[in-house]
């Protein structure tokens, strides 16, 4: 079964330094919450750089593609039009919904990116919320939160205190 | 007076007034930031909302009027066959690109004076795209079948043409539609999650709860989210510059003199960012002072928007003087005959009264003391805005009714339906803020938190204590 060790922090550099140990005891699920990000959790918590670039970029390409490809099959492939005897295919009168095309896509790929493979939301019921007093992590307090095996979770929870920990609570996920 | 004082009282004076007042802990900050919102509901709200509403029942009326009986219920005729629809949609359009501008590219600049605008901002670009996109819309004729402007496999096998503008303006308004609105909820998320925990009702903790998805502040997530809200602030900052210049293509494809110049798309994208400066004073001045967000908006934001009004009508002004110019350069008599007649012809008054909004009001804004007075700034901002409808309109109108062929000439006069759908617009986008402001933070909570951790740490913190110290 596992559980949730939900420690809170007031200092900044307490709270990284929480991630540091337990991270360098073998923990892998540590998470840090706060009302707004932190100057060197990605460096406490061992995070790699993130990929949204490469997703955006990828399907901004993919949304530019398809908008030329859409004009060109429509306007020179399916029903070649003659307009002021223009060439059907007149990539400079492409472009603007070339463009637009690119940045749609791009920036629907980083929002449902992030919001559905990033954070894997809508999830509204996450066992950190059990704690009542975990509402202060949107307002102005910094949590850690460690995902641990059951039988730990008591042992992490001293370390926490040991460590500074304003206070400490156990979720224990329901399964 | 010690050096170390005195050198912070010439940083002071260079940097001119702070971004924040006061060092009110993240709590207290959270508490008087939401208190508009999760507070009782004011009876001066519900009047202001009445009275928008009213404005709002005047644009149903005239927009019901126009789909029963169709566009002849509008003053329009051949050739003025774009007239205020047009203009309206131009206009709104156009006040949309500044709050794109202060989010998008200020943030990229990493100018923390946006800081404290930019939501507000970002929800007046969401509404004003709102009221722009209905033009295009209705003045179809058929607005029903507007869907036939998309390219999708049709029985008739015909496709729209893409070597006209008008399906660019399709892709690029729709774009720009669905990406501010991206930007400005991905933006919210982190706020809607501060309004679940910090709200005491149950109805308010389970909608914002929805709302906010889930949202628990953890470092995995703000990593990814940070990077992505500065790419879409990246890709919205050329967004916006395509879109005011696709909408001046419209224009500048046409061979009509007074549309048929290249100086169109930066000239409409600088009064863009004009107007859409001086709706965002017009909005802020008594919403500042009537939610109290006077510590996080201070002097200092009005001063700064003062100067970009300033800046950008000075452009505009320039776009003026260029396009005459170049009227004049071209030797082509219709070119010249087009903007004679802005002087002399029927609607000269109009165009004075843009030349002066446009070009003398904003004058006044060289002098600090007047960028720094909220009842100079609101009213140059109004007349800005009135500077910019009226130049869309002498760009619409007056043109059309003064073509080549002066056999083919007509004057164009409103109807009741124009007016209606214009100042209703108005009215409609004002419900839309008001409920804005009623229901979601309209200060981004959780940047002004980054934004004083900021600041503590460039040292600024002695001197915002300095300012909290004075005003006791």
């Amino acid at each position: 079964m596992t559980s949730y060790v939900l420690g809170q922090f007031t200092e900044e550099a307490a709270l990284l330094d929480a991630a540091r140990v337990l991270r360098a005891d073998g923990h892998a699920g540590i998470d840090l919450h706060s009302p707004y990000p932190l100057h060197g959790a990605d460096e406490a918590l061992g995070l790699k750089r993130s990929t949204v670039p490469l997703v955006a970029l990828v399907a901004g390409v993919v949304g530019a593609a398809t908008g030329y490809l859409l004009q060109w099959y429509t306007a020179a492939l399916a029903w070649p039009l003659n307009v002021g005897n223009r060439p059907p295919h007149s990539s400079p009168a492409f472009i603007p919904v070339t463009f637009e095309l690119g940045v749609l896509f791009a920036a629907l790929a980083i929002f449902l990116g992030l919001l559905v493979a990033y954070f894997r939301f809508p999830r509204v019921h996450h066992p950190v919320f059990e704690v009542e007093a975990f509402r202060s992590a949107s307002i102005d307090a910094l949590w850690l939160s460690a995902e641990v095996d059951g039988r730990e979770a008591e042992r992490v929870a001293g370390e926490l205190r040991r460590m500074g920990a304003l206070q400490v609570s156990i979720v224990a996920e329901a399964k | 007076m010690s050096t170390a004082k005195k050198s912070l009282e010439e940083a002071h004076a260079l940097e001119g007034p702070p971004v924040l007042l006061g060092r009110p802990d993240d709590r207290a900050l959270t508490e008087s930031l939401l208190a508009p919102v999760l507070g009782p509901t004011r009876r001066g709200f519900l009047l202001l909302l009445l009275a928008a509403m009213a404005g709002m029942g005047f644009w149903l009326i005239s927009l019901g009027v126009t789909l029963f009986v169709g566009i002849g219920a509008w003053g329009n005729n051949i050739p003025v066959a774009w007239a205020y629809d047009i203009t309206n949609f131009v206009w709104w359009i156009g006040i949309g690109h500044a709050g794109t501008l202060i989010s998008a590219i200020l943030l990229l600049f990493q100018q923390k004076w946006r800081t404290s605008i930019n939501r507000f901002a970002e929800a007046m670009t969401l509404f004003a795209v709102a009221m722009a996109g209905l033009y295009p819309i209705i003045h179809l004729g058929r607005p029903w079948l507007f869907w036939w402007l998309i390219p999708y496999p049709s029985t008739t096998q015909l496709w729209p043409n893409f070597k006209s503008a008008l399906p660019w303006d399709v892709f690029a308004i729709s774009t720009y539609a669905t990406v501010s609105f991206l930007f400005w909820y991905l933006g919210l998320i982190p706020d809607l999650a501060t309004m679940r925990d910090a709200a005491k009702g149950r109805t308010h903790r389970i909608v914002y709860g929805i709302l906010s998805f889930g949202w628990r502040g953890s470092a995995r997530h703000w990593q990814h989210y940070r990077i992505g809200y500065l790419l879409l602030a990246g890709l919205s900052t050329p967004l916006v510059v395509s879109v005011h210049t696709i909408v001046s293509f419209d224009f500048a494809i046409s061979q009509l003199p007074g549309w048929h110049t290249t100086i169109f798309p930066p000239y409409f994208v600088a009064g863009a960012i004009f107007s859409g400066f001086a709706m965002v004073v017009t909005l802020m001045i008594p919403a500042r002072k009537l939610l109290g967000y006077g510590a996080v908006v201070t002097e200092r934001h009005l001063d700064n928007m003062a100067k970009v009004i300033l800046a950008t009508g000075l452009m505009v002004s320039y776009g003026y003087v260029m396009e005459h110019f170049i009227a004049w350069y071209s030797g082509s008599e219709p070119e010249l005959f087009a903007f004679l007649n802005r002087w002399e012809g029927h609607y000269r008054y109009i165009w004075f009264m843009q030349l002066f909004c446009n070009v003398v009001a904003p004058q006044v804004f060289w002098f600090p003391s007047m960028r720094r007075n909220t009842l100079v700034l609101f009213v140059v901002s109004i007349l800005v805005n009135i500077g910019m409808w009226s130049e869309r309109f002498v760009i619409i109108v007056v043109s059309l009714s003064r073509d080549f062929i002066p056999s083919s000439w007509a004057n164009y006069s409103p109807t009741w339906v124009d007016w209606g759908l214009l100042f209703g617009s108005i009215s409609t986008f004002g419900v839309l803020f008001l409920l804005f402001l009623r229901f979601l933070p309209a200060i981004p909570i959780f940047e002004v938190k980054e934004l004083r951790r900021e600041l503590e740490h460039q040292g600024h913190g002695a001197r915002a204590e300095r300012v909290a110290e004075g005003s006791k």
